[in-house]
């Protein structure tokens, strides 16, 4: 079918309207449920799940923040999320950049197959591991530490993700700078620390906030190796507001829940453009 | 890091088949040592009053140096546990609800009779028999029944009045229930009856209902499956004829959260009284009558000693601290006590805040000494699953009520054997 | 200098192969050892039972409809996940006020921990909820989501797709931004109606961009475990258990390490030929390959 002799349905303005409309209906599943999140952590306990739902409450009560800082270590907990994942992208940021330079850049034998030997990392799912995992953390008495979540994300799949991205990136970036500096008399290192990595900034930023999120949002692994409530991360500490009979404390839940995401959402809203463009220019483009 | 990656390294030489190894109960350690316990509750004045009866002990033995409560998520907390210990990190101590049978068959647990019938002053005789039997096999007791906390009727009198209707706990039937609870969402939208935590996934609750119809899930020695009989057919008749021609009990997938106001009435274990706050007026019964007569239906938990602990004989010495008397009537504040000696009315009135005496008096003293547990087997996350995944078909208007249950018992068949 | 390179080569790849080696591989390898046993996991014994739980497997008479819910779920998933990242991040690919506002609306779900998010939507989704509120305000008489097979399908797609549509929309608008403006200029000269130019410009141009989604999309669906685990453990009935939750019920609840892990190795089965099918197929509608 042809569209081109189809007269325009409307003119700009009504063109735009057009476009809002969809935007805002489309938009509805992926913002009603973080609001009512946040309306409902301001609300009593027994009116969370009142039915017919609402969004307001007559009684509203910032109770449950309180109670999300006395009832766990949350303070604590805030903070090792936040450590875990620095570590985490700091170290992906090393270990990617390194390997996704030398599988794009320096020819040495069995690259491609020691690269097709590293992105299985990035297929194989967690749940296959995490049994033998814990075995082999167990006998390292790493067992209730921070180790396996840094460990596990810093060198398995996001990490991978990470490499393949740089490595992208690596491919498209012109040789001759990198000829140039080699006439200058550096080193591969030296190439490496001096021009490449800086030029990579875009798609070392892509990686960061890819990793970033992946270790904020791990959930199975915390889960299965840390016990000690001051070590808990974020997502697991926000399924332990329990009352004594293993009742939800589903108030105090979504208040933590809102403190885990808004400031994210800050950040993004904040960073969002540059984070766009970084991919942009990552290697991921077209 | 230097040394962690030692670890690591020297694990994997020695760990790639990391089996468990797990270290058999060697008493090698007699002096620093330190327990470990697991429990669900993050209750502040529960973890509290633990920890004070740790410290006295721990001041007269000077062998332990500390004793740690470690509290696991209620939900998460038997796939936590087994995962620690399939990890050989199992803890000294554990509370433990439905994983008990599992524990005790694969010999996990440290038998415990000796030690506390020769403890003294423990009293070993004040213990109830219809608490001990579930944590028991062939005279040997495994777990102290710390908690016996029975399932009792809660009753939104506000909504009974909003619907004209008027509530007498005195003879009352499932049948009456179900009618009122119809009246209430006639006039009022808001739910008849429900059961706590049922959901239409946790099938082992209606066990609170079933009893009175005289159906169990299965005989007592855990091999023949009762879905099929005459008396759980009743049973699941009724239910379905409530939830689908009177519309006395909310359907799935409606929420109807009684401690919300949403229901008239509710099914729970009178240790949820805490989630009343007050935003209605309630009442309390023993469980209504069934065709069966009268009956009552108590929840379990119990607290042992991990047989993989290389300091079981200490653990067994704190555990028979922590249950003697006068401990106990300090945990009976919080958990209906075992002890034939510490169930008045009155005692646990003491730190109930909800109920009288003499509420407290009907709907706990009165029913534990008869009360049957909820179904308990081997293996229950599967039989639990493999039940649910055949009971969804029950929740239809159309169900085939005995061809459902029919497939209840093939589906749980081979399970139940293999115990 | 080849061979000093070769070297300084395998120096820059050491860390990132020997963690693959150490967290992926020999774990793999663990595995396939597990799932030649069973393990009980209290007493903590293995008895070597060769290939009898590969056995059980081809026995299980529930495996057939779990794969089938698997890729239903999966197939769901990605496709959705893909037109829908493609077609936001299209929408938000123009300048006008509040497009950097829509981004982020869209990209939010992303930071939401995945629990919590699963227990709104499970509450929104009840036959009396949210959803079925807003259907009932335009007249609809919404199903009871989650209580039949169908439509809790449905459901469980629908908010993984919400949930993580928001990272391919990033990778599409990213690539959008690199299509070069020249090239739809020309295409306009020679009169290219905007269909045309979508799928024979930009299409093409961002097709590398295309395979990383869909091989990230893949991994990440036939992996979703809480959104299942939270709005309908599995059912009703069978009819939402997928792959990957079975292997956790498997290992987890009912302490059948062997199985689960000849489960999870079977889902690792799938996940290596699907991409290897993509990776071989790439050179067919991938532009810029090698």
């Amino acid at each position: 079918m042809r569209t081109e002799t189809a007269p325009r349905p409307f003119g700009p303005l009504a063109r735009r309207i057009a476009l809002y409309a969809a935007l805002i209906v489309l938009a509805a599943p992926f913002v009603i449920p973080t609001l009512w999140m946040v309306a409902s952590s301001f609300k009593p306990l027994s009116e969370i799940f009142a039915s017919p739902p609402s969004f307001f409450t007559d009684s509203p009560t910032a109770a449950a923040y309180g109670e999300a800082f006395a009832f766990q270590p949350f303070a604590r907990q805030y903070f090792n999320s936040v450590y875990i994942a620095l570590v985490v992208t700091l170290i992906v940021l090393l270990v990617s950049g390194l390997a996704g330079y030398a599988f794009a850049r320096i020819r040495f034998p069995g690259r491609n197959l020691l690269f097709v030997v590293v992105l299985i990392g990035l297929l194989v799912p967690s749940e296959v591991t995490i049994v033998p995992l814990f075995q082999m953390f167990k006998q390292a008495g790493m067992v209730n530490t921070h180790w396996p979540l840094i460990l596990v994300t810093a060198f398995a799949a996001p990490c991978v993700l990470a490499t393949f991205i740089m490595r992208q990136f690596f491919i498209a970036l012109p040789v001759e700078l990198e000829e140039a500096a080699r006439l200058d008399g550096l080193g591969r290192f030296g190439i490496w620390r001096r021009i490449c990595l800086p030029l990579a900034r875009p798609a070392l930023s892509a990686v960061a906030i890819l990793t970033f999120l992946s270790s904020w949002n791990l959930y199975l692994e915390p889960t299965v190796y840390l016990t000690s409530p001051e070590l808990f991360t974020l997502p697991q500490a926000l399924t332990r507001f329990t009352d004594p009979y293993g009742g939800e404390m589903w108030n105090t839940q979504l208040a933590a829940a809102t403190m885990t995401v808004v400031p994210v959402l800050v950040v993004f809203l904040i960073a969002q453009r540059q984070f766009v463009e970084s991919l942009a220019h990552s290697g991921l483009k077209g | 890091m230097p040394t962690t990656a030692k670890k690591l390294v020297s694990a994997l030489a020695l760990g790639t088949f990391a089996t468990t190894a797990a270290c058999g109960g060697t008493d090698a350690a007699t002096e620093d040592i330190e327990l470990r316990m697991s429990v669900w509750t993050s209750n502040e004045d529960q973890l509290a009053l633990f920890d004070s009866i740790a410290d006295a002990y721990i001041a007269d033995h000077p062998e332990i140096t500390s004793i740690t409560f470690e509290s696991l998520p209620f939900e998460e907390y038997n796939t936590t546990l087994t995962t620690q210990i399939a990890g050989g990190n199992a803890p000294d101590l554990a509370w433990m609800g439905d994983l008990s049978a599992d524990l005790i068959d694969s010999g996990a647990l440290v038998p415990l009779t000796d030690a506390l019938e020769g403890t003294e002053g423990w009293d070993y005789g004040d213990l109830l028999p219809s608490v001990t039997g579930e944590f028991s096999r062939d005279g040997e007791l495994y777990a102290y029944p710390f908690s016996n906390s029975p399932f009792a009727l809660y009753v939104n009198t506000d909504l009974l009045a909003e619907a004209g209707q008027t509530f007498d706990p005195a003879g009352l039937t499932w049948d009456k229930v179900s009618e009122i609870g119809a009246a209430v969402h006639d006039a009022t939208g808001k739910g008849g009856f429900v059961v706590n935590d049922f959901n239409y996934s946790s099938w082992n609750t209606l066990a609170t209902i079933w009893t009175g119809f005289g159906a169990t899930a299965w005989d007592t020695d855990g091999t023949e499956c009762g879905f099929t009989s005459p008396e759980m057919t009743e049973a699941f008749t009724f239910l379905h004829k409530a939830i689908y021609t009177d519309e006395s009990m909310p359907g799935p997938g409606t929420t109807a959260d009684f401690f919300a106001g949403d229901a008239a009435f509710a099914v729970a274990q009178v240790s949820r009284a805490g989630n009343l706050d007050g935003s209605f007026a309630y009442d309390i019964a023993p469980l209504p009558a069934g065709p069966a007569g009268d009956y009552s239906v108590i929840g379990q938990a119990g607290m042992g000693v991990l047989a993989s602990s290389p300091n079981a004989e200490a653990a067994t010495g704190f555990l028979a601290y922590l249950t003697n008397p006068e401990n106990a009537a300090q945990l009976a504040q919080y958990f209906p006590p075992p002890r034939q000696s510490l169930l008045t009315g009155e005692a646990l009135a003491a730190n109930n805040e909800k109920f009288t005496a003499e509420q407290l008096q009907t709907v706990v003293v009165d029913q534990i000494a008869d009360a049957v547990t909820l179904p308990n087997h081997t293996n229950p996350a599967e039989i639990a699953q493999k039940a649910k995944t055949e009971l969804d078909a029950m929740w239809a208007p159309d169900a085939d009520i005995p061809g459902v249950l029919a497939s209840v018992c093939s589906a749980v068949d081979p399970l139940l054997v293999a115990k | 200098m080849g061979r000093a390179d070769a070297a300084t080569g395998y120096l820059f790849i050491a860390p990132q192969l020997v963690g693959v080696l150490v967290f992926v591989i020999v774990p793999v390898g663990l595995a396939i050892w597990y799932s030649l046993n069973d393990w009980n996991i209290f007493t903590g014994q293995l008895t070597y039972v060769g290939g009898g739980n590969y056995q059980a497997a081809l026995d299980d008479p529930a495996l057939p409809s779990v794969l089938g819910a698997t890729a239903v779920f999966s197939g769901g998933v990605v496709a959705l996940n893909i037109v829908l990242g493609l077609a936001l991040a299209v929408m938000l690919n123009r300048r006008f006020k509040g497009a950097v506002l829509f981004r982020t609306l869209f990209f939010s779900p992303v930071v939401v921990s995945v629990v919590a998010w699963t227990l709104v939507w499970g509450f929104l989704l009840q036959d009396n909820g949210g959803v079925n509120g807003v259907l009932a305000l335009v007249g609809v008489d919404g199903p009871n989501w989650l209580q039949n097979g169908p439509t809790a399908m449905v459901a469980v797609t629908f908010t993984q797709v919400v949930r993580s549509v928001g990272i391919n929309m990033v990778l599409f608008l990213a690539a959008l931004q690199g299509v070069p403006g020249e090239l739809y200029e020309a295409a306009r000269l020679d009169g290219a109606d905007p269909r045309r130019i979508f799928f024979r410009i930009t299409l093409p141009l961002i097709s590398p961009t295309l395979l990383l989604t869909a091989i990230i999309t893949i991994v990440g669906a036939l992996q979703s475990f809480a959104q299942i685990a939270v709005l309908t453990e599995g059912g009703p009935g069978l009819s939402t258990t997928v792959l990957v939750y079975y292997v956790f019920q498997q290992a987890f609840s009912f302490n059948d390490i062997g199985y689960g892990s000849t489960l999870a190795l079977m889902l690792l089965t799938f996940v290596m030929v699907l991409t290897v099918i993509q990776w071989q197929l790439r050179r067919k509608w991938v532009f810029y390959e090698d």
